[in-house]
C-alpha cells in the first residue's frame, strides 16, 4: 500500500514537472518518422565509414593497377568497380567519405567554437566590444568567400587537409557569431546575470557557465546544420579542383571524375556512390537539424 | 552610527537623437540621492512607476553607472571602483530580486545556485559548503530534498524564500530588496515579509526595502523616503511620514492607500477628491518651474522636506 502510494508520488511529480530539452527532442524525433529515419541513417553511415575506413589499407587501394582500368561492379571482387586507374572505388568512396566528414565536422566545431565564443563576448558586454567585433563580421560577410579560398588555396605552395579546413573555418564563424550574439544580447539583460555579477561570479564564468547553458537549444540546431553546410563546401571546393589535392580521395574528388564526358556517360560507378552518399547525407542531416530546430522552438513542435 | 553614506547620487542615461546620433538630452533617473544606512535598520524607498527607486538601489549595488555622487562603505569610496568581483563590498551588500523567477538561471540546481555566493566569497570546502547550503534552507524553512531541482518546479512564493536564502548566504551588512514581494500574492507575502524581519533580527542586516506598497512599506521600515522624478520630496522615521505629512505628494500617495472598511466608503472618496483637488491647486508651490522637486529642508531632526527657500520662511 505504502509502495503504492510513493508510486504514484513520483508518478506525479514526473509528471507536474516540464519536460526537459532530451524529453522534448525525443518526442520530436517519435512524432517525426522521416526525422528519426535520418537520425539514424546518418549516425549508422557515420559509424559504418569510420569503422571500415580503420580497416581498410588506403595505400594499398590506391596502387595503380592498369589491368583493372575501369572494371565494373561486382567483378573479380571489386564491389563498386574500379576507375580508370584500376582502383577500387568502394575503398575510394569509403576513405573519401571518411576524409570529408572528418574535415566536416573539424570545420564545424573550430567555426563554431570561435563564433560561438564571439557572439557571448559580444552579447554580454555589449556596447563598444559589440560595435567593434560586428564591423568585422560586416566586413568579413562582404568578402567573396569561394574567390578567397581558392586564390589562398592557390598561392600555398603545399597545403593538406589542417590547410584546407583552416581556410574554410576562417570564413565560416560569422553567421553563428551574429547568431549567437543576437540571442545572448536579449539573455544577457535578464536578471539571472544581474544577480551572478553581485553575487561575485567573474565575468568569464558568467558567460560561459551561467549563460552557455540557456542557449544550448539554439547551438545544437546551428552546429547541425552548418554541419550539413560544411560537408558541401568541402565536397564542392574538392569537385573544381581546390580542396584537398588528388592523392586524398575525398567525395569531392570522386565526384570530379563525371567531369569527364566518357566517365559521366558510360562508366556509371565512378561518379554516381559518391553522389548518392552526398545527397543522402546532406538530407540526412538537414531533416535531424530541423526536426532540432522544431524542438527549440515550442510554436514550431509537433510532439 | 552608519556604516554606509550615499552622498548626492546621480544616474544619468543620454538621449541620442539627430543626425551624428549625438547626445541631445538626458534622463534624469536619479537625480541627487542622499541616504544613511545604520546597522540592523530598514530603509523604505517609495515612489510611482519611474520614479527611480530601482536605478538607486542598482547604483548602489553597482549594476548601473553612476554619474555624479558617492557611495562611502566603512569610510572607504567605492562608487564606479574598479574592484574585483569578490571584494568585501560586493559580499556585505546584496540584492533580492523582483522577479524571483528570472533572478535564478534555469538551467541551474538549487544547489547550485546557492551555493554561487558560497563558493565566490567563502572559499569553503565541500563539506563546509553543503553544510552551509543545509543551514540556509533551514533559516528559509525548506527540505533538503529541494537541491537537486530546477527553479521552475517551485512556487512564486519558494522561489522568493529562495533569493532570500542566497542573498543571505555570506552575511551580508545590508540588502537591498527591489519590491520584493509585489509579484507574490497576500498571504504569501506577509509570510515572505515577517521570515525577513525574523532575519534581520537574528543577524542585524540592513535593508533598503523599496516598493509602491505603502501598507507593506509601513509594516517594514523604520525610515521612509519618499520619490519623485529622481528626488526625495519627503524623508524620516515611519512616524513623520504617516502622521505629520509635509509635501503635497506625500499626502496625495498616503489618500491612496486602500481601506476595505465599507463604512467610511463615502468619506473617504470625498476626502480623496479634497486631497487631488488640493494638489492640482497647489502644484506650483511644490514644484520648480521645470517640474523638478526642490531640495530638501529639515524641519526636525529625523524629518526632512523638498520646498523652495520661501516655503521654508514661512514655517
Amino acid at each position: 500500500m505504502e509502495n503504492n502510494n510513493a508510486q504514484t508520488v513520483d508518478k506525479l511529480e514526473s509528471q507536474s514537472s516540464p519536460p526537459t530539452g532530451i524529453q522534448v527532442i525525443l518526442r520530436e524525433f517519435k512524432k517525426d518518422k522521416l526525422a528519426m529515419f535520418s537520425l539514424i541513417g546518418v549516425i549508422l553511415l557515420i559509424v559504418t565509414v569510420m569503422v571500415l575506413a580503420v580497416v581498410i589499407d588506403q595505400a594499398k587501394i590506391m596502387n595503380i593497377q592498369l589491368l583493372e582500368r575501369f572494371t565494373e561492379p561486382g567483378v573479380r571482387g571489386y564491389i563498386l568497380g574500379a576507375d580508370e586507374a584500376g582502383r577500387d572505388m568502394f575503398g575510394q568512396l569509403i576513405i573519401g567519405a571518411k576524409n570529408s566528414i572528418l574535415i566536416a565536422i573539424a570545420i564545424t566545431i573550430l567555426a563554431n567554437f570561435v563564433g560561438i565564443a564571439l557572439g557571448i563576448i559580444m552579447g554580454y558586454y555589449g556596447g563598444f566590444i559589440d560595435n567593434f567585433f560586428m564591423r568585422i563580421i560586416d566586413f568579413f560577410i562582404t568578402l567573396p568567400t569561394l574567390m578567397i579560398i581558392i586564390v589562398v588555396i592557390t598561392i600555398i605552395p603545399s597545403y593538406g587537409i589542417m590547410d584546407l579546413i583552416l581556410i574554410i573555418a576562417a570564413f565560416q564563424w560569422m553567421s553563428t557569431a551574429r547568431l549567437v550574439r543576437s540571442k545572448a544580447l536579449s539573455e544577457a539583460r535578464r536578471d539571472y546575470i544581474s544577480a551572478s555579477k553581485t553575487m561575485g561570479t567573474s565575468d568569464f564564468a558568467i558567460m560561459f557557465k551561467g549563460l552557455l547553458p540557456n542557449l544550448s537549444s539554439l547551438l545544437i540546431v546551428e552546429v547541425t546544420l552548418s554541419f550539413a553546410g560544411n560537408v558541401g563546401i568541402e565536397t564542392g571546393l574538392s569537385f573544381l579542383g581546390f580542396g584537398l589535392p588528388p592523392s586524398t580521395p575525398s567525395l569531392g574528388t570522386l565526384v570530379s571524375y563525371a567531369m569527364n564526358p566518357i566517365i559521366l556517360s558510360s562508366k556509371w560507378w565512378i561518379w554516381l556512390p559518391a553522389s548518392l552518399l552526398i545527397l543522402i547525407m546532406m538530407l540526412g542531416i538537414n531533416y535531424v537539424g530541423q526536426a532540432l530546430r522544431r524542438a527549440a522552438d515550442a510554436k514550431q513542435r509537433l510532439g | 552610527m552608519s556604516f554606509m553614506q550615499v552622498e548626492d547620487l546621480k544616474v544619468h542615461y543620454p538621449i541620442r537623437g539627430g543626425f551624428f546620433n549625438t547626445v541631445v538630452d538626458h534622463v534624469y533617473a536619479v537625480d541627487g540621492v542622499t541616504m544613511e544606512f545604520e546597522r540592523g535598520k530598514t530603509y523604505g524607498l517609495v515612489g510611482e512607476s519611474g520614479s527611480g527607486k530601482s536605478t538607486t538601489g542598482k547604483a548602489i549595488i553597482g549594476l548601473e553607472k553612476i554619474t555624479s555622487g558617492r557611495i562611502i562603505y566603512e569610510g572607504e569610496e567605492v562608487t564606479n571602483a574598479r574592484r574585483k568581483r569578490d571584494s568585501a563590498y560586493n559580499r556585505d551588500i546584496q540584492m533580492i530580486f523582483q522577479d524571483s523567477h528570472s533572478s535564478m538561471n534555469p538551467k541551474k540546481r538549487v544547489l547550485d545556485i546557492l551555493a554561487e555566493p558560497i563558493r565566490n566569497f567563502l572559499k569553503l570546502s565541500p563539506q563546509e559548503e553543503r553544510k552551509r547550503i543545509n543551514e540556509l534552507l533551514a533559516i528559509v524553512g525548506m527540505s533538503e530534498d529541494v537541491l537537486l531541482k530546477y527553479p521552475h518546479e517551485f512556487s512564486g512564493g519558494q522561489k522568493q524564500r529562495l533569493g532570500i536564502a542566497r542573498a543571505v548566504a555570506c552575511n551580508p551588512k545590508m540588502i537591498i530588496a527591489d519590491e520584493p514581494v509585489s509579484a507574490l500574492d497576500l498571504s504569501v507575502q506577509a509570510q515572505v515579509l515577517n521570515f525577513m524581519k525574523d532575519i534581520q533580527e537574528q543577524y542585524g542586516i540592513s535593508y533598503l526595502f523599496i516598493s509602491h506598497d505603502l501598507g507593506v512599506v509601513r509594516h517594514m521600515c523604520d525610515n521612509i523616503s519618499i520619490m519623485y522624478k529622481g528626488r526625495f520630496v519627503e524623508t524620516g522615521k515611519r512616524e513623520d511620514i504617516y502622521t505629520n505629512p509635509k509635501h503635497i505628494y506625500t499626502n496625495r500617495l498616503l489618500s491612496a492607500i486602500p481601506d476595505i472598511e465599507p463604512e467610511t466608503r463615502n468619506e473617504r472618496k470625498l476626502e480623496r477628491q479634497k486631497v487631488e483637488a488640493a494638489y492640482r491647486e497647489e502644484q506650483h508651490k511644490y514644484y520648480d518651474e521645470d517640474g523638478k522637486v526642490y531640495p530638501l529642508k529639515s524641519i526636525s531632526d529625523t524629518h526632512k522636506v523638498a520646498m523652495s527657500v520661501d516655503e521654508k520662511e514661512r514655517v
